[in-house]
């Protein structure tokens, strides 16, 4: 039993091996900005050759028209297109594959849901992620979880620890302390709007980084890590987003089972599935260019289809509203944050020492969101090649500013400035790294800023009731998986609900 | 002029302290008990000072000389010291001897080296002022070395080369005090070129000491290497001291030839021979087909199918002249089938196959990676390759060094549904040693075993399921993918002992 005595040669002989950086290849991809231009230009657009009546279109293929399709299944409602702008399905939990594993695109886990989740454990149950009450074990995220680099070294676990003084885990345990009271208040759910509650109230008025201050939290560690917390989950800073949605990610979640799901290619492997169950509903690379009502129905317009449909549910991302849809209500207030993400195929694993890596990999006050493992899921003992994917918000200052630097800088620039990032944990990055693919979205995520989610004009545009109805969890102020399903669902339910009255 | 002069104290203040680091840090990683070793290192070392300190008196002639000579004999000694020590730790059989005699030598040496500087310049400046900034530059030398060592030092270069390039430092200082003092020195040249050998040496030295490590750490094992290589996925070392060969995987202790028939029949024949008939047998890891010679002493057994990752592994056990007669040749009995594959990933793929038996003999959990291989997962997926009456023996680490990992990984087979056994034997290359066997059916000790073993017999097998007080249960949570709880223990556990 000598581990120790390897360990300190490693340490001895480093500096003795050969550097040289491997050369990198990659590409933008799944760049769609272009017909997302022509929609905002209002074309030019080809002219449809054929017209089909249809009863019901659900427009856009990510989980919440997905989710609608798959209720609509569910209750034996076989009537609707699904139509997709991409070529592929699933909005930002779109996946990719390589020789060595899948990967995701954006959205890559689900909390593991409370007891109180139905309509998420009923979907997952449906694809057997969940039996007889049981988790599928090779789903539940293996450990370790979550590290982050801090202060030279990985440490267990997101919050920080390494460097944190008694007072900084007092004000943890007195955040945690507020988190559970705010829990046990009933008031904070997933979905956001279960049981017909509505955030209203004093702190939808303030931003998360004001409402700390005002309950005396100065712990520089703490304000790090809610910052993190929403920057990863609402790609805003703590003091762009409103308190009541700070507190809502730290207060929603029943604790439960140690998770979160995770596969390979994250929420892709959900996609996928429904995919695999929707084939017959859904056409891809169908781009809506117009919604015109027709008397009580409505015209959905593609490039090659015209659909003259009785109901519409709208599950593109709702600040297209305008651009599509004739007499469109107004989505003003709807804010988005501008993300780019990143795959990156590892040759070799980087050299490190202490904590192994883990799913999830965070760098203490680094701007970006840090990287997943796609291969974190796999049996194996020993892996060579991998590939990870980084994620980064662009949070940092006004999002039409960020979203400009986004789409206006070269690849080249964004490598650079992921290997820089990453080389502050990896210093052999360079070393290790064969080839970025980077996915570069202006409009990744709705941002729940102060006063957004208690607006009068976020509740208008969810609860429509006509032919038109809206389904996003952009309507919920929150980019995650429960709340686009739970938008799919009941615009689905309330579909049904109407064409049931007309048939 | 005097900056310079007051810099060379610096200097040699700072490689006097590096020396002592060094050793110090050499003995408590290659000896362990570090606050033993710093304490008797330092103590040594400046009792060491204070005889160079008295010595200095009965030096009267030729100080510059000597003083030169001084820095170069520092250079030298204090420059090899890690490398000798390493080498001489991997080499020899009086390590400690050699420690003390390097620490001592370096010490006297470093002793003389300020009084000596202190004579040489004593007319050059006041006496008050001279005490005052010799002693402050020597602190000054000592705080910067302190702060290098841990933080530069070692992390970037090592400490066979850190030696060296403080060597190198002290070579230089002989240097340039030959010509900063050659008005007081006779034999100039001579002394230059003795400076220019040594740090010649210490370059080359510098250049090399990759191979030095290397060949240090092949060496740290106690006998001399037979054998090593560096596979895909581990380090493979192979030791032999007279009759006895010991297999190394990545450092860690794997059997000496000595006692292994203790380990691997108290690891195979108290499950297999409970079942009567046996004929199918799967080996989880074992690639040194030692567990396989036991099997093949049942002659109901008809397939042993082997799963071990590492191809190099199996492939040096199936034909190196040293190793084949110690499995008996069991890799290459026609009964046996040897697969190279990723244990827990072949079990998910391998179709609908059952086993009589299976052997568990994977490395301990020392990460998250092989604590894969004893989760709640794992043992599940396993139990559905057996057959209803089947039986699993797991190799489970010491319960009375890592008590409470013994007895994590016994919960863990609970929770994955089997009713467990556990059991152990004393195997002197390890200590105690724990098993566990686990099934579905009620178990019975045999009480028939195949002749020719060594170490059980019917009657003394049944009291390897009685535990001591020092190793009873202890409550322990189990080992779930997603909660690897053993990793924990096992890095708690086994830290308390290797320091």
């Amino acid at each position: 039993m000598k581990p120790d005595r390897r360990r300190f040669l490693g340490v001895a002989l480093a500096g003795l091996w050969p550097k040289t950086d491997r050369p990198i290849t990659g590409s933008f991809v799944n760049e769609s900005d272009r017909a997302g231009h022509r929609l905002r230009s209002r074309g030019p657009f080809a002219t449809p050759a054929s017209r089909v009546r249809v009863p019901l279109v659900i427009v856009g293929a990510g989980m919440a028209g997905l989710s609608a399709a798959w209720r609509l299944d569910k209750r034996g409602f076989r009537q609707f297109v699904l139509l997709e702008m991409e070529k592929q399905a699933g909005g930002v939990s779109r996946w990719g594959e390589n020789d060595i594993t899948a990967f995701p695109w954006g959205a890559h886990y689900v909390p593991v849901p409370g007891p109180k989740s139905l309509l998420i454990r009923e979907l997952l149950e449906d694809l057997g992620v969940l039996s007889n009450g049981k988790w599928d074990e090779y789903r539940l995220c293996f450990s370790p979880q979550e590290r982050l680099y801090i202060h030279g070294r990985w440490q267990d676990g997101i919050e920080p620890n390494l460097g944190a003084t008694r007072r900084d885990h007092d004000q943890y345990r007195r955040f945690e302390q507020r988190m559970r009271e705010f829990r046990a208040s009933g008031a904070f759910t997933i979905p956001l709007e279960r049981e017909g509650r509505v955030p209203e109230g004093p702190l939808d008025r303030i931003s998360m980084a004001d409402w700390l201050r005002l309950e005396g939290f100065d712990s520089p560690y703490l304000a790090w890590y809610i910052n993190y917390a929403c920057r990863d989950d609402y790609g805003a800073a703590s003091s762009v987003a409103s308190a009541w949605a700070g507190i809502h990610y730290f207060a929603a979640r029943e604790p439960d089972e140690k998770g979160p799901l995770v596969w390979p290619e994250g929420n892709g492997w959900i996609v996928r599935r429904l995919e695999k169950r929707l084939a017959g509903y859904l056409r891809t690379g169908s781009m809506v260019c117009r919604i015109v009502p027709e008397g009580a129905r409505l015209r959905v317009v593609t490039e090659t289809v015209e659909y003259l449909a009785d109901c519409v549910i709208f599950a593109a991302p709702t600040f297209l509203a305008p651009y599509l849809i004739e007499n469109a209500p107004p989505v003003s207030r709807f804010e988005y944050s501008p993300w780019l993400t990143a795959n990156l195929v590892i040759e070799r694993p980087p050299r490190e020492a202490g904590i192994e890596q883990a799913w999830d990999n965070v760098v203490f006050d680094s701007p970006t969101l840090g990287y997943v493992v796609a291969t974190h899921q796999s049996l194996r003992t020993y892996q060579e090649r991998n590939v990870w994917t980084f994620y980064w918000a662009l949070s940092d200052g006004p999002a039409a500013r960020n979203r400009k630097l986004l789409l206006s800088t070269d690849w080249h620039y964004w490598k650079e400035a992921i290997l820089d990032d990453l080389a502050r944990a990896h210093r052999d990055i360079r070393q290790c790294v064969s080839r970025i693919d980077i996915m570069r979205l202006g409009h990744a995520m709705v941002r729940p800023t102060v006063g957004f989610l208690s607006s009068e004009e976020r509740r208008r545009v969810a609860h429509l009731n006509g032919p038109l109805l809206f389904a996003h969890s952009d309507l919920s102020g929150f980019s995650i998986i429960e709340e686009a399903q739970y938008r799919g669902v009941t615009a689905a339910d309330r579909a049904l609900a109407r064409l049931g009255g007309s048939r | 002029m005097s900056v310079v002069l007051f810099l060379s104290v610096l200097l040699i203040a700072a490689c006097g302290l590096v020396y002592e680091l060094i050793a110090g840090t050499l003995a408590s990683y290659l000896l362990g008990d570090s606050v033993l070793q710093f304490s008797t290192i330092i103590g040594s070392y400046l009792f060491a000072m204070g005889i160079g300190s008295w010595l200095s008196r009965f030096l009267n002639r030729g100080l510059v000389a000597r003083f030169v000579a001084i820095e170069l004999m520092v250079g030298l000694v204090g420059g090899f010291s890690s490398a000798m020590l390493f080498l001489g730790f991997a080499y020899g059989h009086a390590f400690r001897f050699e420690l003390y005699t390097v620490v001592i030598a370096i010490g006297i040496l470093v002793g003389l080296e300020i009084p000596l500087l202190m004579r040489i310049l004593k007319d050059r400046f006041q006496f008050r002022d001279l005490v005052s900034h010799v002693l402050t530059f020597d602190y000054l030398g000592a705080l910067g070395a302190s702060l290098l060592f841990p933080l530069i030092l070692v992390p970037k270069l090592g400490l066979v080369r850190s030696a060296m390039l403080f060597g190198i430092v002290n070579a230089v200082v002989a240097l340039w005090s030959t010509f900063l003092f050659s008005s007081q020195l006779v034999r100039t040249v001579s002394l230059r070129i003795a400076s220019a050998a040594v740090l010649v040496a210490l370059g080359c030295g510098m250049a090399f000491a990759r191979y030095i490590t290397v060949a240090a750490e092949n060496n740290i094992y106690a006998d001399e290497v037979i054998f090593a290589r560096d596979t895909h996925y581990q380090r493979i070392v192979l030791t032999k001291w007279k009759d006895d060969i010991r297999l190394f995987l990545s450092s860690h202790l794997q059997f000496s030839s000595r006692d292994e028939y203790r380990y691997h029949e108290a690891l195979v024949h108290p499950g297999l021979a409970a079942v009567p008939g046996a004929r199918r047998v799967l080996v989880l890891g074992g690639g040194d087909g030692l567990a396989v010679r036991e099997i093949l002493k049942y002659p109901s057994v008809q397939s042993i199918t082997l799963v071990d990752l590492d191809p190099e592994m199996t492939r040096l056990f199936s034909t190196h002249p040293l190793l084949t007669p110690l499995n008996g040749g069991s890799l290459k009995n026609p009964r046996v089938k040897v697969i190279n594959a990723d244990a827990f990933v072949w079990l998910q793929q391998d179709s609908g196959l059952f086993y009589d038996f299976a052997v568990v003999d994977f490395p301990d959990p020392t990460n998250y990676s092989l604590g894969k291989l004893y989760t709640t997962t794992f043992y599940r997926l396993l139990a559905r390759h057996l057959t209803p009456h089947g039986l699993m023996a797991v190799q489970s680490t010491s319960p009375l060094f890592a008590r409470q990992t013994y007895w994590c990984i016994v919960e863990t087979l609970k929770q994955a549904g089997l009713e467990v056994h556990p059991y152990h034997a004393y195997v002197p290359a390890f200590g105690e040693w724990g098993f566990v066997l686990a099934g579905t059916e009620p178990y019975r000790p045999p009480t028939k075993l195949p002749p020719g073993l060594r170490f059980l017999t019917p009657r003394t097998l049944p009291e390897l399921f009685e535990f001591p007080s020092d190793m009873t249960p202890v409550p322990a949570e189990p080992n779930r993918l997603n909660d690897q709880v053993l990793v924990r223990y096992y890095d708690q556990e086994w830290s308390v002992i290797t320091h």
